[in-house]
């Protein structure tokens, strides 16, 4: 059995539920939208400087959405039992993992092309020539954080506190992808392009990679009763 | 004692540990289940039912010892077994806000089944879903929801069939049901292991009786002809534990 | 929930040897007495940053163990999610504890080294950022032991996080460093070798076997309390 052919299977599962129930991506829109006006009301987003305040709350409210999305997606799997029906099934740890990586990096990404238009409107920012930079490090930054979050979201749901433990989980590890994105978004907000970023992407891309890895490689022991 | 051909298609349990430093899930387990037999499980609260039934499913790895069908060790086989295999569980593992006819199309590309309508149509005449199918799971009854989760697990074909305590929840018309569907899948084919908690659901569907307690197999038995020393023998190994307990 | 049945624990040749913290306990405190006078009294005093400087022979020692004490906790995860033996996460959990008190000791000693050198009791530098990192790693590691009640599911999950933790800090160091940059540059590893003057340098190296002893000291009791944890649990159950 290929190993990819499942995962589409479960995320095209995962997509078809959310369009049925809409609990995540309204509620992870809305959250993101939200952490962004807290931080208009709580941080000088006028003067000097202003791009980089900009870029830390567009990533605090990226990390904290996503991290919500990420949680819901594991509890409606854990309703019902349902992973234990993956687990039992032919689908390899692996894909099971691709699948569920899938479905929250398209909630996450789709939740933050809602988000980013109205950030940039409501902070009065013209990224300009750093459009391109802006839109490579929200996907790059993205994929840190939801590798991360994946794993971790499945260990989560496990505990007596749930999805609640996840933030605690997951920040402390997603530091780097943060530190990055904050600063490859800071360039592109003062219209600098890819190749000024390009250290931050590289940091972001290892990142990914290397939790993609250990992800894969432990998913196993986290999927086991 | 081992026959030739008729336990080479069943499972074997050997030396089937599942413990984590002094915790003992499991103390040692060594069954023979040939093809084509209908056995039953009981045994006190967190005797080890779940567990045992887990680890034939590939839900949980044993610390030692093997699990094996048709003389493949299934953590060895991994995928291609677990296809072998299906698992009922109380809970329905399937997705609630989808519907019957959803469910059973996912689980049964997830299958790989080369025909998925048809195997769902066979199974959705056999456990009669048809009424339901395009209903979400999280309308249904307890009862209609486990003919849909015992669909699911049928969908494969499994030659395994697993069912831990199926009939908790159900109503007395519900469980006659179950046990007259049970008795339906019994075939040449197809094994079936249940974990329940009365003796009457066993004595039921059942040709065989495993007891296990502390971990361990206590009684395996045939259950024809043995009925009332069996249900003796199994009161005071639950009294037994209770007291240990207290 | 699953009752617990316990087998009886057998008898391990290590439980007949004399434990190794009562053997090493008092000349642990001994050392430590020492280190402390050769810090505050034989030292050479630092010719830029006065008296302050004399708590880098506590500070830096403590930050190589908080290293070694989360390099412990990813060696142990490994083997534990390899061997599934408890064993192993005996020694995870053991070591991340006593490494919370290590990095909670440089997290301190920091500010009070910085205030008077620096002008500031903190600052977002590679070093001290990845020090603080690591320490909330260690706090989310135990923060999830303290949710799973399962001992088998929590030692897994907590071998994963442990090993994408330690994992993370050497990133987190670098994306900090590219990102700021104050901390004194490195005295002992830095490039061309130790550039301490050899007084300095010698308390430095004492310090680090000092603490490296109490470590030690501190892990095997505290492998030694969650024995008698399990054991007490096992009575209970």
């Amino acid at each position: 059995m290929s190993r990819l052919r499942p995962a589409l299977l479960i995320a095209a599962k995962d997509l078809r539920v959310e369009m049925r129930t809409k609990d995540i991506l309204p509620a992870v829109g809305l959250f993101a939208l939200l952490v962004v006006t807290v931080a208009s009301f709580a941080f000088p987003t006028s003067g000097p400087g202003r791009e980089g305040v900009a870029a830390g709350m567009l990533w605090m409210a990226f990390l904290f959405a996503g991290l919500l999305g990420m949680g819901r997606s594991f509890a409606l799997e854990s309703e019902e039992a349902c992973i234990a029906g993956l687990v039992a099934s032919p689908a390899p740890s692996e894909s099971i993992f691709i699948g569920k990586l899938l479905s929250n990096l398209v909630f996450t990404l789709a939740a933050e092309a809602a988000i980013l238009p109205a950030f940039l409107v409501l902070l009065q920012l013209n990224p300009g020539p750093g459009l391109p930079l802006l839109l490579v490090t929200s996907v790059a930054g993205t994929f840190g954080i939801v590798v991360v979050g994946t794993l971790l979201s499945a260990m989560a749901v496990n505990t007596r506190t749930r999805e609640a433990i996840l933030p605690i989980l997951a920040i402390p590890i997603s530091v780097p992808a943060l530190i990055a994105s904050v600063q490859a978004t800071q360039a592109a907000l003062e219209g600098k392009d890819i190749a000024a970023a390009a250290p931050w992407l590289f940091l972001l891309v290892g990142y990914g990679a290397m939790f993609l890895l250990v992800a894969l490689a432990t998913f196993p022991y986290v999927l086991e009763e | 004692m081992t026959s030739t051909d008729a336990p080479a298609l069943g499972m074997r349990l050997e030396g089937v540990r599942k413990s984590f430093g002094v915790q003992v899930a499991l103390a040692g387990v060594d069954l023979e289940i040939p093809q084509g037999s209908s056995v039953a499980i009981m045994g006190p609260n967190g005797a080890g039912k779940t567990t045992l039934l887990k680890t034939m499913a590939g839900l949980a790895a044993p610390t030692a010892g093997n699990v094996s069908l048709a003389g493949v060790d299934l953590r060895r086989a991994g995928a291609g077994l677990r296809a072998l295999v299906g698992f009922v569980s109380h809970e329905a593992m399937l997705y609630p806000d989808l519907t019957v006819h959803e469910n059973l199309e996912f689980f049964a590309r997830l299958f790989g089944l080369p025909q998925p309508e048809k195997a769902i149509q066979i199974r959705v005449e056999q456990l009669k879903l048809g009424h339901v199918l395009d209903r979400a799971v999280r309308a249904l009854s307890r009862g209609t929801r486990q003919r849909a989760a015992i669909a699911r697990s049928l969908l494969h074909s499994p030659l395994v069939l697993l069912l831990d305590e199926p009939y908790t929840g159900l109503d007395e018309a519900a469980a006659e049901s179950l046990t007259d569907l049970l008795n339906e899948l019994r075939t040449p084919d197809r094994t079936l292991v249940m974990a329940v908690h009365e003796m009457s659901r066993a004595v039921a569907v059942a040709e065989r009786l495993i007891v296990i307690g502390d971990g361990r197999v206590k009684i395996d038995s045939p259950i024809a002809g043995q009925q009332e020393e069996l249900a003796s023998t199994y009161m005071s190994l639950l009294r037994a534990a209770a007291e240990v307990r207290l | 929930m699953t009752q617990q049945r316990v087998a009886a624990p057998p008898e391990s040749p290590a439980a007949k040897r004399i434990p190794l913290w009562k053997i090493l306990a008092l000349p642990t405190v001994a050392l430590m007495g020492v280190l402390v006078y050769a810090a505050l009294a034989l030292a050479p005093e630092d010719a830029d940053q006065g008296p302050a400087q004399r708590i880098f022979y506590i500070h830096v020692p403590s930050a190589w163990i908080a290293f070694l004490a989360f390099a412990v906790v990813f060696v142990a995860s490994v083997a534990l999610l390899a061997t599934g033996k408890r064993k192993w996460d005996d020694r995870a959990v053991a070591s991340a504890e006593v490494g919370v008190v290590f990095t909670t000791v440089v997290m301190l000693t920091g500010p009070l080294w910085a205030r008077p050198v620096w002008g500031v009791y903190w600052e977002w530098d590679p070093k001290l950022t990845a020090v603080f990192i690591l320490w909330l790693i260690y706090m989310s590691y135990l923060a999830l032991r303290s949710y799973v009640p399962d001992p088998s599911r929590r030692a897994r999950f907590s071998a994963v996080l442990g090993i994408a933790g330690f994992l993370d800090v050497p990133i987190v160091y670098l994306a900090v460093r590219w990102w700021r940059g104050l901390h004194p540059e490195a005295v002992v590893l830095g490039k061309g070798g130790p550039q301490l003057p050899a007084s300095m340098l010698q308390i430095l190296l004492f310090g680090v076997f000092t603490f490296t002893l109490l470590y030690l000291v501190l892990f095997t009791l505290r492998l030694h309390v969650g024995r008698l944890r399990s054991a007490q649990e096992e009575v209970q159950a």
